[in-house]
């Protein structure tokens, strides 16, 4: 088992007074089976109102800041204390086939964001891509066990892309990091998404935190993590929703904790929304993600 | 065959012969053949006869002149000239027994669809239950997860809705496709009847035709009625000019007195909403959106959408605001839908669709996939929810014997990874009705949209009659909207005669007013540039014609000085609207009018470029302006004779454009703004005329264009009868206030103009555009002709710039841009 003390920051900048804001923060993790959120606090300075959002599209905690003083500063503190147990899976000969798990999906009777059926689509951000399902479709053929397809796929990407952070922005589409062969883990994650989709696996977007471990013999740089994204895949109603990390090339364990999980990035945006204001914006980031003893 | 013994010009022997040599394919049925009783038709055809003559291209051209009169204009995704959608001129009669039942079958739909819509986003028991897969819901791009739970203001989700209907060979209709999200076409209704009323005026009286009036005064009560205030404000919300159906959302904005509103033109405080009016801030009680629903609001959906109006579905879920038809309604739109309710209909009303779909299986289901893999030659698939998909050609839906056999392959193989993309569906044969082609009644496939909205007391009405789209193609689903289409009116009509309908209310329930109201800030300043663009394209025509020397005074004689050309050419490139003169031969001067006259090219301000600006301002006022207006606004730039012709051609269009808005426009608020914005405009070409040409070293020939420019070369010679002095022409172009060209005159319209519109505040003192124009009147009134310098003109120009900045500053939106906030950084 592992405990977190997580501090996420944003800071933004205006070059000149905005004196309205309405955003949507999605910064409180939710709890998920291997997870559970200690506690938890939102600081806003300056003041502002926070509440939480009536309705979302995901699975996450929102809340809706409201800003009506004029302002040249904001700053968004997120602080949760976690604790994480989740075993590494294990792929069996009796997993469910990925024909299998999509003909599950497509008879659900649960409309829930839980469901399977929630994420057998093309999503607004990771549209159809002939070329990504072409490239991803040899690990998946449909009788092979859905654990093992996946984990192989996201090892192929892991090898096959390069980690650059030039490559891409928030917004890139898929099919832009696809053809660069490069990107960071949301253009590995959507690329994975939109493969498994294509193949007809319930596969969903998990934003959170990844555990970084410093250089051996160094010490761990405080404010230095960043915010992670990879994916969930629907393994049948035994195994449920198994997470896979294709940036790494790994399955999600005690080191990746979710925020919260959509059908892609729109759905779980940690702050978005809506600032009036002439200027420019600059914007300053900082994730600690610590281990407690 | 009718004989010609008869005369030509009687119209009913014209009628039968046309009836007579009209050759449908008796196999696929005609609405016109197959008519139980066609009386109608030979009624209508008489009618067209005896307006149009023997000839049916006439006839097709005349409706389609009414038609283009009324403005309908439809527009081609990406074009941005509004292209007509041609009419036919022969309308579709169905007779009320018929009717009655199409009728009855989109109420029960419409019912069904409600009930439908009002589970998936309330208890969910449909899905629980199993009788529609989650994946039937979840794979709609209309499904919209943030409305679950809303209970929509009003209490239904469903205010409007449109079936699309087909008519098969042996007369059965069916539904094809039904329309929550924007059922566009209602407009185009209004104005095709509208049209065919013009040519077939006898009709009404001889065939009691059902009106349509009545539908849209329901449709406006039934939104009145689900508002929380007793007299709400309504806006049609429109994503904007570019949108293909712009053009019929001003209309009915119009005709519903409804406020044509972009998201930008509204805003949500304290979970209610408003709009920016010139007057404040609004509020609105109930929107008919037209915008797609995913981007209405960026905190509930799309987060970037820049058309939406933050906080809108939190305004609506608490009661605050109606919005027509509720996001996420759409969801039963996906052609998958259509599988489930025939079974649905049966388990929740205990009845089965008395308007059938037509044949529909999800392959989402194994059963349903095996039949449609089976019988793939017979079949059409399509998309199941309308996105595109991996293997089907172009996206579109494909009759499976038409597949290749590598296409086929695909399909079979996306059908086992993904059978929840596709649906099969049975091909329908379209019955026909009769267009004229080249002259003669052809028959061609059609479809019929059905309206139905509910009414006042929450009962769906339905559109007697609607909107008959006529293809090339006999299955709809294979054919883009847009090429090769004509539409046509649908006439019910039957043996009961039609009560007349009086729109007018019992006297002691109307409210009278003498304005349009509330006037959004947008609206205010396009109809202000639109004045100040139709003044800018005329000042810089008058500078044209000057330098091709159109001047009415004999003084100036056949050519003007060297030098004052020279001034002439000057102020053209002064603002822009062409390159310095070359040289002084005619040839030169002609060159020089032409490229600022109609350069579109190299960014030359020509009067063409500055026409488009105001074409497009026309185009987002259609709902304020009239007919005649859009009409000339629209009008393409002249391109018959010389430069001069065209030049007159184009004066006389800006003198009608001037002559319908000081006569033909209300004096509302609106008006106000488009004529502040031409005095501001004028009043400013004035003092830069005189600048140019009556301040130093004014020779005869430069103060005749200066009379010429101001339009006063008339008032002039009836006051003075001795020739030009300076002093004099000075007072008459900028001091008189009873010389409409003068500044004098611009100035006094203005502070008219301010003092008349709304202020903020009730503390009695003058607003900032107020204040600027007192300053501006001072100027004027104590200004002597004699001392009148520069100096003093520059003021003047100077104070009419921060006039117009106070106008924009205090009435229009402008200012803060909404920027969008995301903190993330990835790794």
């Amino acid at each position: 088992m592992m405990r977190y003390a997580i501090r996420h920051v944003t800071r933004f900048d205006y070059a000149e007074t905005v004196d309205f804001a309405r955003c949507n923060l999605r910064l409180q993790p939710i709890d998920w089976p291997g997870q559970r959120v200690e506690d938890y606090t939102l600081n806003v300075t300056p003041g502002g109102r926070t509440a939480p959002a009536r309705a979302q599209a995901g699975l996450a905690h929102v809340t809706r800041l409201v800003l009506d003083r004029p302002t040249r500063e904001l700053t968004i503190e997120s602080v949760a204390h976690m604790t994480v147990e989740r075993p590494i899976p294990i792929p069996a000969a009796d997993d469910p086939t990925i024909a299998a798990v999509g003909a599950l999906a497509r008879a659900s009777r649960d409309l829930s964001p839980l469901s399977p059926a929630a994420y057998l689509y093309a999503s607004p951000r990771i549209p159809v891509n002939e070329d990504i399902g072409a490239w991803c479709a040899p690990d998946l053929s449909s009788e092979r066990g859905v654990l093992d397809a996946a984990i192989e796929l996201a090892r192929r990407i892991q090898r096959e892309f390069d980690f650059d952070p030039t490559a891409t922005l928030v917004d890139t589409p898929p099919a832009e990091a696809f053809a660069k062969k490069g990107g960071v883990c949301q253009d590995f994650a959507q690329i994975m998404l939109c493969g498994l989709r294509a193949a007809g696996i319930p596969a969903a977007y998990a934003s959170g935190y990844l555990r970084t471990l410093p250089p051996p013999g160094e010490p761990r740089l405080v404010g230095a993590d960043a915010t992670h994204a990879w994916v969930l895949v629907w393994a049948g109603e035994a195994r449920g929703w198994v997470g896979v990390d294709p940036t790494n090339g790994i399955w999600m364990a005690e080191d990746h904790v979710i925020v919260a999980i959509g059908r892609d990035y729109g759905d779980i945006a940690p702050i978005d929304g809506i600032v009036l204001g002439s200027g420019a914006q600059d914007m300053h980031v900082s994730v600690d993600v610590a281990p407690q003893d | 065959m009718a004989t010609r013994t008869a005369s030509l010009f009687d119209a009913g022997v014209i009628a039968d012969r046309w009836i007579a040599d009209y050759g449908a394919e008796r196999t696929r049925g005609d609405a016109m053949v197959d008519a139980a009783d066609p009386h109608g038709w030979r009624v209508m055809f008489e009618e067209l006869a005896a307006s149009a003559g023997e000839s049916l291209t006439d006839a097709r051209e005349r409706a389609q002149r009414q038609a283009d009169d009324i403005g309908t204009g439809f527009r081609v995704a990406g074009d941005s000239d509004e292209r007509p959608w041609p009419l036919s001129p022969i309308p579709l009669m169905l007779e009320s027994a018929e009717w009655a039942g199409i009728r009855r079958g989109v109420i029960q739909r419409a019912d069904l669809l409600e009930t439908i819509v009002a589970d998936l986003y309330g208890p969910g028991r449909l899905v629980a239950q199993g009788l529609l897969p989650a994946a039937v819901v979840t794979g709609s791009p209309y499904f919209l997860r943030p409305m679950q739970g809303l209970v929509p203001p009003g209490g239904h989700h469903l205010n409007i809705v449109a079936v699309d209907l087909c008519r098969g060979p042996t007369g059965e209709w069916r539904v094809i496709a039904d329309h929550v999200r924007g059922p566009v076409g209602a407009g185009y209704a209004l104005e095709n009847r509208l049209a065919i009323a013009r040519t077939l005026g006898g009709l009404q009286a001889r065939l009691n035709v059902e009106r349509h009036a009545p539908f849209f005064a329901s449709l406006r009560e039934g939104l009145c009625a689900a508002c929380e205030r007793a007299e709400p404000r309504l806006g049609l919300l429109t994503p904007g000019r570019l949108n293909q159906s712009y053009a019929e959302q001003a209309h009915l904005a119009r005709y519903l007195g409804f406020l044509l509103v972009e998201g930008a033109d509204l805003a949500v405080i304290e979970d209610r909403l408003y709009v920016r009016t010139i007057a404040g801030l609004k509020r609105v009680d109930g929107l008919w959106r037209r915008t797609d629903p995913t981007l209405l609001d960026p905190l509930a959906f799309d987060s970037t959408s820049t058309i939406g109006i933050p906080g809108l579905i939190d305004a609506m879920a608490a009661g605050n605001v109606v919005v027509a038809n509720a996001p996420g309604a759409a969801v039963v739109e996906a052609p998958a839908f259509s599988a489930f309710l025939p079974a649905l209909s049966a388990r929740l009303t205990g009845e089965g669709l008395h308007l059938p779909n037509i044949a529909t299986w999800w392959c989402g289901q194994p059963a349903e996939a095996a039949q449609v893999v089976d019988e793939l030659p017979s079949m059409i698939v399509a998309p199941a929810f309308g996105a595109p998909t991996r293997a089907l050609p172009d996206g579109q839906p494909v009759v499976g014997a038409e597949l290749s056999n590598a296409q086929r392959a695909a399909l079979l193989a996306d059908l086992e990874a993904r059978p929840q993309d596709y649906v099969g569906q049975e091909v329908v044969h379209l019955s026909t009705l009769p267009v004229v082609v080249e002259g003669a009644l052809v028959p061609r496939p059609f479809t019929l949209r059905v309206f139905a909205a509910r009414d006042g007391a929450g009962a769906w009405r339905v559109l007697p009659g609607g909107f008959a789209r006529i293809g090339e193609h006999a299955d709809p689903r294979i054919t883009a909207i847009g090429e090769g289409e004509w539409s046509a009116d649908v006439i019910v009509h039957g043996p009961v005669a039609v009560e007349p309908v009086s729109l007018l209310p019992a006297v002691d329930s109307l409210h009278l007013r003498r304005n349009p109201g509330t006037l959004p800030s947008r609206a205010a300043d396009n109809l202000f540039w639109l004045g100040r663009y139709l003044e800018r394209g005329e000042a810089l025509l008058g500078l044209i014609r000057v330098l091709l020397g159109h001047s009415i005074s004999a003084d100036a004689g056949a050519a003007l000085d060297r030098a004052t050309v020279a001034r002439i050419a000057d102020a053209l490139v002064q603002v822009g609207a062409a390159p310095p003169l070359a040289g002084h031969r005619r040839a030169e001067l002609v060159g020089m009018a032409r490229t600022a006259m109609e350069s579109v090219e190299n960014g030359w301000y020509s009067v063409r470029a500055i026409n488009r600006q105001a074409r497009g301002l026309g185009a987002v006022s259609r709902d304020r302006l009239s007919a005649d207006m859009i009409r000339l606004l629209d009008a393409p730039h002249p391109t018959r004779g010389g430069v001069l012709d065209r030049a007159g051609s184009l004066q006389r269009r800006y003198a009608a454009l001037a002559g319908l808005s000081a006569e033909h426009m209300g004096r509302t608020d609106g008006w106000r703004f488009h004529d502040l914005g031409r005095r501001i405009e004028r009043a400013l070409k004035t003092v830069r005329a005189i600048l140019s040409f009556g301040i130093e070293a004014s020779s005869a020939d430069d103060l005749s264009v200066l009379l010429d420019l101001a339009d006063s070369q008339i008032s002039y010679r009836q006051r003075y009868l001795t020739g030009i002095a300076r002093i004099a022409v000075l007072d008459l172009v900028a001091l008189d206030p009873g010389n409409p060209r003068a500044l004098a005159f611009q100035v006094a319209r203005i502070a008219e103009h301010l003092a008349a519109l709304p202020v903020l505040k009730d503390d009695g003192l003058a607003e900032p555009q107020q204040r600027v124009a007192a300053e501006l009147s001072a100027m004027v009134a104590t200004a002597d002709a004699g001392t009148l310098g520069a100096e003093a003109l520059l003021a003047i120009e100077a104070r009419l710039m921060t006039l117009a900045e106070a106008v924009a500053r205090r009435y229009f939106l402008q200012g803060a841009e909404p920027l969008r906030a995301a903190g993330l950084t990835l790794a």
